[in-house]
């Protein structure tokens, strides 16, 4: 009886660790296939995957300050007062985001967090009018348009830092206004 | 058959695995430190979210989008499931947690990480991929505050130690192939960008461009490191220089840009890599050392 039991258990035991073997497999294929799943063999098998990958947040690309390091960049708007003739009914207000703008300094990790979304909504244009827009009128209720424009200043690079020693650092940055948009609130 | 005796050794370790319970405590901790900043982030997972929670999921792209909406709760209760995963992260860290309750947590804090796609770190979501393995480990028998006598390891959790090893060397090696594409890091001088940069870069460190030498190295180095973190992983003797070049890496980027969550979630994993008798022979020196100073 002994006997038979000990071998039922290692055969369960077997079986588990079968179990855990392929899923040991499939994880590791999904982490490899995955990491490049924009690729053609990630196009072509990732239907295996992406049901679980998608799920647990490991279909991503690593990329960390690649393919290059962005450069500094920020919004700025005016959130305009109106009424339905066009004219104003109050201040115009000029603010930033995120708030510190490009002077950076604000480390806290609850502000930083701006600074990670203001840069998810650079990605696509159409982001600012979806997402960003809405939320500055839910927080004016009484906006009437929101003027928007995203500006990029560019670090120089190293070469010209050392050329131009004697420059002022502010003066090498080369800023860009990429984009002014009047936005509706309504 | 060799080759079989040798996968299953390398899978089912009978060796208890500790380090696990090492990796849960750093990793756990530095979730907690990053879901106490985050609750002052709470309008940003509520009603007043950048993304509406209608869109929360419709927002990735469709390769992309998880087919389960994790943030079961109402937006009405964000604050308070919010709280709950801080009190289990804590718990957790602690050791008083299971793989019930670590999957609980793994749930609101995915849950979390979908509501408001925009708002995360890297740590947040590295976390949250590391916080799923542990989730099946036993890791809380491990460096606990319960009482448990000689924990044993069983073969899921050997299995996930395992995927943990994998996973590093794969976000490293990806991570270092995503940089040879960038024509700053090719040429050396990226670091220079991250540094001069006031919104990455926690100090002024403009004044390193008086030592131009700097960037090129430590851009040069950076990738190296990331490459072939996995070579030096498999290899016994170079191990030991990896894990010392990953964790100075990982403080350099930690202190001077304000990244120590990342690189604390980073190095959690560094742990299993470490033999278990080194850990204990840490630990003893450790308490050696303190016991004298108690002394003194």
């Amino acid at each position: 009886m002994m006997v038979l039991l000990k071998k039922v258990m290692s055969k369960r035991k077997i079986l588990i660790r079968l179990v855990f073997g392929f899923l040991f497999f499939y994880m590791v294929s999904m982490m490899l296939v995955m990491g490049n799943g924009q690729s053609f063999l990630g196009r072509s098998i990732s239907g295996i995957y992406t049901p679980v990958a998608n799920l647990i947040g490991l279909n991503t690309t690593w990329n960390f300050f690649s393919p290059d390091p962005a450069n500094t960049m920020y919004f700025r708007y005016d959130i305009i007062f109106e009424d339905e003739y066009g004219r104003s009914t109050g201040e115009t207000i000029e603010e930033f985001f995120p708030k510190s703008k490009d002077e950076g300094g604000d480390f806290r990790l609850d502000q930083r967090r701006f600074s990670y979304a203001m840069r998810w909504l650079a990605i696509d244009p159409e982001r600012i009018r979806l997402f960003f827009v809405p939320m500055i009128c839910r927080e004016h209720p009484k906006a009437k348009k929101i003027q928007l424009e995203f500006i990029v200043k560019r670090i120089p690079p190293l070469e010209k830092i050392m050329t131009l020693r004697n420059e002022n650092y502010e003066d090498l940055i080369q800023s860009e206004e990429v984009g002014r948009n009047l936005y509706d609130c309504t | 058959m060799t080759a079989l005796k040798r996968l299953q050794d390398f899978l089912f370790s009978e060796e208890p695995r500790s380090q696990l319970g090492l990796f849960r405590i750093v990793l756990c901790a530095t979730l907690f430190y990053l879901a106490c900043w985050r609750q002052l982030n709470i309008d940003q997972l509520g009603a007043g979210s950048l993304i509406p929670r209608e869109m929360a999921l419709t927002i990735f792209p469709d390769f992309y989008r998880p087919l389960i909406q994790w943030f079961f709760w109402p937006d009405a209760y964000v604050g308070l499931v919010h709280l709950g995963l801080i009190v289990l992260l804590a718990l957790a860290t602690l050791g008083y947690s299971n793989r019930f309750f670590l999957m609980l947590t793994w749930v609101i804090h995915q849950g979390v990480l979908n509501r408001n796609y925009a708002i995360n770190f890297g740590a947040d979501s590295i976390g949250g991929l590391f916080l799923f393995y542990l989730a099946f480990t036993n890791a809380c028998e491990f460096y606990t505050l319960k009482n448990k006598v000689k924990p044993i390891t069983d073969d899921l959790s050997s299995v996930i130690y395992r995927l943990l090893q994998f996973q590093i060397c794969i976000i490293y090696a990806y991570s270092g192939f995503e940089k040879l594409k960038g024509s700053t890091w090719w040429d050396g001088t990226a670091l220079w960008t991250v540094f001069a940069n006031p919104q990455f870069s926690e100090y002024d460190l403009k004044f390193l461009s008086h030592f131009p030498w700097f960037f090129a190295v430590a851009t040069f180095v950076t990738i190296i490191f990331e490459v072939y973190f996995s070579a030096a992983m498999v290899s016994p003797h170079l191990r030991k220089y990896g894990l010392w070049a990953g964790l100075f890496f990982h403080l350099g980027i930690g202190i001077l840009l304000g990244l120590m969550p990342f690189s604390l979630v980073m190095l959690s994993v560094y742990f299993l890599f470490m033999k278990n008798e080194d850990i204990v022979r840490f630990f003893e020196k450790l308490s050696h050392f303190s016991t004298n100073r108690v002394k003194l």
